[in-house]
């Protein structure tokens, strides 16, 4: 008798499930056929006009002054908008990965400015995910953009994307304990086993290492990209390489885990570490420029383009400047530098001369992109 | 029975059902198809039966998928080995310090696991007093070390579930009837048979539930291999996100979520077959006969 009633409920129980997954397909039949793909609409334009209400920003972590007399905190301040400015960005793909399946529907999360590296921003206007901008609403970025900034190769008329800051990737050495690292190809001296980093970024890492071969990366091959590629995974399980990391090789090099990284120009304030120096790799880096874009779906597209505006005043971008040590797009920086004294002004790092990035490269996307990237993450995830 | 008191039971499981149904069925189902599409981002990803998917998330990746297994497995030992006389202690020796001592096991979990997990780093970087005192007992070379390696992705598994595996043995060890011990006593048995022929049969379900709520989770776990892992400790967790992520093969990673899935299913159900079923239901009555 109980064994029975054990059955019929059992059997009851699989009806039920029977009938959800068939109401599932149902559901799911009403859906499109193909997931991805871009939308096909006519790129919308930003609105512009009197800023008011929130704002959404999504940052990379160090990115901008904080506090109450930063940068973020003068703005609500000045024009009343509510701002939540989120920190969230740790790698372009990683970003771009998180947010695809949201801004395929049209949506961007609630977020109305995301600061995103040229290809990426490139790759989300090509898939119709970024708002054009009227050049008419941005009326203080256009008196200040540098100039050799204005008509960049992958958006010439500034169409959809404003630079928020540049860098150059190079290597990071503790100098107390490797003094003569000079090129990337001193990463690979059995000396410093298990004691270098390197970043997981496809168009930053191998790119340096075909610098340190003699190859130039805007011209080389998918067979030359998968070289680097090579080496680099044979230097991973041979245990030289102790990790593939983003932003966190500032702390291995303020722990002192590591005695060199390849790694990003401006971080200086994110390392506790007085040894730690930003080179110029002898061979040359890999030199980069972020942006600030609106998204599909993007509320209040107003006070975005009024905190592009802000921004772009000279008087708060040396604000920025002094904080996060990266290259500033924002003509009149190093001149209001000069006038408070800063050693900054002076800094080839934040004011790189031609002679000094004479041998650096943009970032270059390789070509066969999906092949490469595959052997890129196969290294990654040894 | 009346109709209504046949219809209560049905009632009754209503909302767990649709809780099943919206977070469960109806996302695999999703998943499901998405792994049978093909394409990529640019052209978007159009539903063809693409099967080989399977077969192609698989390839390049089975030791990934070792290592996972060999992780977790490790993990749940230790777990195990750690929480069994931890649980035991409290249930029977903590005396007045009982809630205190629960207490200890619970309190990290106010603190968020990706913080728990970070924290770890400090504790095991290379120049850290804990790596000495490890030099110096000579468990790892004078040159060597900790962070970055299978041995610690191992203890952040173990840290990070142990709680997993204490408090379904202290609920377990918590009820035991020690009227029985005491009779397996007057029979002549030392302490060590008494346990190993009362108190652990009769905690096999809690050891049967802890292994499980330990071993699947670490299995799929990639924040532990991603902190406290080099470049060569990567688990199948962290696979799926490089293909979910960064190279956006949204079809592969969910081919391949699908068949660790069937993976844990298939060792799941060997291990509950080979643990007695009794145990896992928690039927004492099936156990003792």
């Amino acid at each position: 008798m109980q064994g029975r009633g054990k059955n019929q409920r059992g059997v009851a129980a699989l009806a039920v499930a029977v009938a959800a997954i068939a109401a599932a397909l149902g559901l799911a039949a009403c859906g499109g056929d193909t997931v991805g793909g871009g939308s096909d609409t006519e790129a919308t334009t930003a609105k512009g006009g009197p800023a008011s209400g929130s704002l959404t920003i999504s940052n990379w972590p160090g990115y901008i002054d904080p506090g109450p007399k930063g940068t973020v905190a003068e703005f609500e301040k000045e024009t009343g908008v509510d701002v939540d400015y989120i920190e969230d960005i740790n790698s372009n793909d990683g970003f771009f990965g998180k947010l695809q399946p949201q801004l395929e529907q049209g949506e961007s999360g609630g977020r109305s400015v995301f600061v995103v590296a040229d290809y990426m921003a490139k790759q989300m206007h090509d898939l119709g995910y970024l708002q054009e901008i009227d050049h008419g609403d941005l009326p203080t970025v256009f008196a200040n953009l540098a100039p050799d900034l204005e008509s960049p190769d992958f958006d010439p008329e500034r169409k959809f994307s404003v630079p928020w800051q540049g860098g150059m990737t190079g290597i990071w050495v503790d100098t107390a304990k490797a003094p003569d690292i000079r090129s990337v190809n001193d990463l690979f001296d059995p000396k410093y086993k298990g004691k270098v980093t390197m970043l997981d970024e496809l168009r930053e890492t191998p790119a340096l290492v075909m610098l340190g071969e003699g190859v130039d990366p805007a011209q080389a091959s998918a067979d030359q990209w998968l070289d680097a590629i090579d080496k680099l995974g044979d230097a991973a399980s041979s245990g030289q390489i102790r990790r593939f990391t983003g932003n966190e090789y500032t702390e291995d090099l303020t722990a002192g885990n590591i005695v060199a990284a390849i790694g990003w120009s401006g971080d200086a304030s994110l390392i506790e570490n007085e040894n730690a120096e930003w080179r110029m790799p002898a061979e040359g880096c890999t030199r980069w420029m972020e942006n600030m874009v609106i998204p599909v779906g993007a509320p209040n597209t107003p006070a975005a383009l009024s905190w592009m505006n802000f921004v772009y005043r000279p008087n708060v971008a040396v604000d920025i400047t002094e904080y996060v040590e990266y290259i500033s797009p924002v003509q009149g920086v190093k001149e209001l530098l000069e006038k408070r004294g800063s050693e900054l002004a002076k800094s080839e790092i934040v004011f790189p001369t031609e002679e000094f990035t004479r041998d650096c490269t943009g970032q270059i996307t390789p070509p066969e992109l999906e092949r490469v990237n595959e052997a890129w993450q196969d290294v990654l995830t040894g | 029975m009346s109709l209504r008191q046949r219809l209560v039971p049905y009632g009754l499981l209503g909302p767990g059902l649709l809780w099943l149904v919206v977070f469960f069925v109806v996302p695999m189902y999703f998943m499901g198809e998405l792994a049978l599409r093909s394409g990529s981002l640019t052209t978007g990803y159009t539903f063809d039966w693409a099967w080989s998917n399977f077969p192609d998330s698989l390839s390049g990746h089975t030791e990934q998928i070792g290592r996972s297994f060999l992780y977790a497995g490790t993990a749940t030992v230790l777990a195990l080995l750690i929480a069994y006389p931890l649980a035991y202690a409290i249930a029977f020796r903590a005396g007045r310090f009982k809630l205190l001592l629960l207490f200890a096991v619970i309190a990290p979990f106010f603190t968020t696991y990706l913080i728990r997990t970070i924290a770890w780093k400090t504790i095991l970087s290379d120049s850290s007093p804990m790596v000495s005192v490890l030099q110096t007992l000579a468990l790892v070379p004078p040159d060597g070390r900790v962070l970055a390696t299978s041995g610690a992705v191992i203890a952040g598994l173990t840290y990070n579930f142990l709680p997993f595996m204490v408090l379904p043995l202290y609920a377990n060890l918590e009820r035991l009837d020690l009227r029985l011990i005491e009779a397996a006593k007057d029979l002549y048995s030392s302490s060590r048979q008494a346990f190993l022929k009362v108190t652990l049969p009769l905690t096999m379900p809690g050891i049967v539930a802890g292994v499980l709520l330990t071993f699947i989770p670490a299995f799929g776990d990639y924040i532990n291999a991603q902190i406290l892992g080099g470049t060569q400790q990567a688990m199948v967790g962290n696979v799926i996100q490089s293909l979910y992520l960064n190279q956006r093969d949204y079809p592969e990673a969910a081919a391949l979520s699908f068949l660790m899935m069937g993976l844990i299913l298939a060792v799941v159900i060997v291990y509950i077959r080979f643990a007695g079923t009794g145990a896992f239901m928690g039927d004492e009555d099936e156990e003792m006969a």
